[in-house]
């Protein structure tokens, strides 16, 4: 048996409509309370609907968050140190002004968050393995719905990381990468990458080795196995086989090794009077710390003074390996705590003032990366990420670093100038972290390449559901 | 490839050997005797290397050198009477989780103290410049791992073979029920043979850490190494594990002369064919682990 009862409506009682009015009169009260009109619920509305829900895109809430994942453990530890402090000033200067948003143009950032929402973060250990790199990512994603992630500083796991940021449709800003293949086979469309690759390091380099070493040079690479060390291996090559050096042979490494012996063995071994470490973090450190103590800086080879080259330099790698062991050594890097730029003079006072120390590189990219990420936001005028992709492709700013750089649509790698440096003697050091002296900055049109050349393609706005 | 090379990639492979036998002497010395897989040992070469490298920062590497071993087998004797004793009679499954657990709690203590940074741990000065020994030229630092490592061994045959306590030792890695009812005081025993394992263990890690620099993680990277040299040589043998210790040292670099690759997967192969031509190892003795 049911009840009829629950079938008609009771009749709106006089204290009924009363409640009703005072419900909505403190609602309303509580909105001019607030600061915003009712109004304000009608064009979040309207936003809401004019794009669909892609990702952790709409975001509820006045706050908005991004997600860090960084090597805290592993090979790149250091690099990965360097970046959390790095994206925690980003994150100051995005909520409170500050910082590079003095310099950068153009600029839509206000120095009050994004689009009206403050910033949070959250961030977590990579490992430099890119599984624990993805299973931490998707932790982000899924549980702490973040709007966008960055961070790694091993290739492999930035490699990991754009393809799930594909799948999943939340933005990608990779930090500290430098193989190909991240903007070349791999390149995805929710990936954006502002650090130099392996190709830029090899041009820029291989006119200097043959200026300074002679054209007539036998080239032994030991290399890290994985995709960075491979696509360094290739690009070295390459470029310095064009200047007339031969290779004599390749060993890869796996990446963490502590003791280079057995291959550092097989280098003296060799008829090679160069060799070439493609290594980078603490297996530079050990790589090249061990090359020294072998006797590679002072042996004579084929008549010549053997020499050691680092392609990818960093000053928390030099600093790792020691003033002694890195004078005179030959590398590239992305940017570098002495340019006197506006925006670089700016962000290494505002970084010197929190943390006491110079930021590396791998800082300086994890920096701009989340700078680059809030402005498009701002000038997309959503957080919805198509919209947000289409503003950082092609993007053209200047303000921090030399000259222009450009987002370039095709392949989502920044193009800029970029620098040789050498390992400065320890008789002409101005401090502790006065490692690195810069040889030669190496113009944007140098480095610049056809986007064609790695191959690779970007894949979908709206990423597939399968 | 002339003489010289072949020889000079055979000292490479020696001076790997040697922080191989070092380990794994300790190892098998707790194993054969305790019974018990001491998953932490990786851990106590990690304490020698932070403890040394603190120590020479402090003062020199010869004192880092003299105090830190004995540190170490303090360190030791800390951990057995506090915890592993207790597992003596648990299964083995209960003492591989308990002192792997441990390994974690050191290694992230570690951490904790000193960061995940690489810590320069340098070499003396005088053995920073590579010295002329015939065949090229050598880092001496690595002359000296192989050096000590040799007179350690001795040092170990010796006194297990000429003294009252070796004597206890050898009998009670063959019958330590028998050993009580002779009236000998086992557990006292077991905690000096714990602690003369960490013993090697910190001499390793002063010695070690110079070559590789110092992070928490250094203890796991030697421990697969070290455990493999310990079942290949045969469980609980002691000059199996030297043996051992050798050749996957000279496997791991002369390797590298014939086909690189290879080098990452030569132990695990030589294991491979080791255990099935020897199922208990080169000098395994019957009754050890089964």
């Amino acid at each position: 048996m049911t009840s009829n009862k629950s079938r008609f409506p009771k009749p709106l009682s006089r204290r009924a409509v009363v409640r009703a009015t005072a419900l909505a009169g403190t609602a309303f009260g509580a909105c001019l309370a607030a600061g915003r009109g009712p109004l304000g619920f009608v064009r979040d509305a309207w936003a809401e609907k004019a794009y669909p829900a892609l990702g952790n895109y709409p975001i509820k809430g006045s706050t908005v968050k991004f997600g860090f994942t960084v090597p805290l453990t592993g090979a790149y530890t250091d690099e990965g140190n360097d970046e959390i402090k790095a994206y925690k000033l980003a994150v100051k200067h995005i909520n409170e002004g500050g910082g590079i948003l003095s310099t950068l143009k153009p600029l839509n950032l206000k120095g009050q968050g994004i689009l009206g929402k403050k910033v949070d973060f959250v961030s977590g250990d990579n490992q430099t393995k890119p599984d624990a790199a993805r299973e931490n990512a998707r932790r982000m994603i899924e549980r702490d719905g973040i709007i966008m992630y960055s961070g790694c500083s091993s290739s492999a796991v930035a490699v990991a990381l754009q393809y799930l940021a594909q799948e999943k449709g939340v933005i990608y800003m990779v930090g500290l990468s430098h193989s190909n293949d991240t903007t070349g086979k791999d390149r995805r469309r929710y990936g954006f990458r502002e650090f130099f690759d392996a190709y830029m390091s090899g041009v820029a380099l291989g006119p200097i080795l043959a200026k300074e070493y002679g054209k007539d040079r036998r080239a032994f690479h030991l290399t890290a196995d994985y995709t960075w060390g491979h696509t360094q291996y290739q690009s070295m090559k390459d470029a310095t086989e064009k200047q007339g050096w031969k290779t004599v042979k390749n060993i890869m490494t796996p990446l963490g090794t502590k003791d280079f012996s057995q291959y550092l063995t097989a280098v003296l071994n060799s008829d090679a009077d160069v060799v070439v470490l493609n290594h980078y973090g603490a297996d530079m450190v050990n790589s090249l710390t061990q090359a020294v103590r072998f006797g590679m800086r002072d042996k004579q080879v084929n008549g010549k003074h053997m020499q050691i080259v680092v392609p990818l330099y960093s000053r928390l790698m030099a600093k790792g390996a020691g003033a002694k062991n890195i004078e005179g050594i030959l590398g590239t890097v992305n940017w570098n705590e002495k340019l006197t730029d506006a925006g670089s003079k700016i962000f290494v006072k505002a970084f010197q003032d929190v943390y006491k120390e110079p930021p590396s590189q791998a800082a300086q990219t994890a920096y701009l990366q989340t700078i680059l990420y809030a402005n498009a936001v701002e000038r997309a005028g959503t957080f919805y990420p198509p919209e947000v992709i289409k503003a950082l492709e092609g993007f053209e700013y200047e303000g921090f670093g030399p000259g222009k750089s450009t987002y370039r649509a095709s392949d989502h790698q920044v193009f800029k100038d970029i620098y040789v440096v050498r390992g400065k003697a320890p008789s002409k050091m101005a401090n502790q972290f006065d490692l690195l002296e810069i040889v030669e900055q190496i113009p944007r049109k140098e480095v610049e390449y056809d986007s064609k050349l790695l191959g690779g393609d970007l894949g979908p706005y709206i990423p597939n559901k399968t | 490839m002339n003489a010289a090379n072949l020889s000079l990639q055979l000292l490479t492979g020696l001076q790997i050997g040697a922080i191989y036998v070092m380990i794994a002497l300790g190892l098998t010395l707790i194993f054969g005797t305790l019974g018990v897989a001491n998953f932490a040992h990786g851990a106590l070469f990690m304490i020698g290397a932070y403890l040394g490298y603190v120590v020479a920062e402090a003062t020199n590497h010869w004192v880092a050198f003299i105090a830190v071993p004995p540190a170490v087998f303090l360190v030791g004797i800390v951990i057995e009477r506090t915890l592993v004793r207790f597992f003596y009679n648990r299964p083995a499954s209960d003492q591989i989780l308990v002192t792997f657990g441990l390994a974690l709690v050191l290694q992230e203590l570690m951490r904790w103290i000193f960061g995940g940074t690489n810590l320069p741990y340098g070499t003396p000065p005088w053995a920073t410049v590579p010295v002329d020994i015939g065949i090229g030229y050598y880092p001496p630092w690595r002359l000296v791992i192989v050096g000590v490592t040799a007179a350690a061994v001795l040092g170990l045959f010796l006194l297990l073979r000429y003294t009252r306590f070796g004597l206890v030792v050898r009998a009670g890695m063959r019958d330590p029920e028998m050993l009580g009812f002779l009236g000998i005081d086992v557990p006292k025993r077991f905690t000096l043979v714990f602690g003369l394992g960490a013993l090697f263990a910190g001499i390793a890690g002063v010695i070690g850490g110079p070559i590789t620099g110092v992070t928490p993680d250094i203890g796991m990277a030697v421990l697969v190494p070290s455990f493999l040299v310990v079942v290949i040589g045969g469980m609980g043998s002691l000059a199996g594990a030297v043996i051992s210790g050798l050749i996957l040292g000279e496997a791991v670099s002369l390797s590298v002369l014939i086909y690189p690759p290879s080098t990452q997967i030569i132990v695990y192969l030589i294991a491979a064919v080791v255990l099935l031509w020897r199922p208990r190892g080169l000098l395994g003795v019957k009754g050890v682990m089964e």
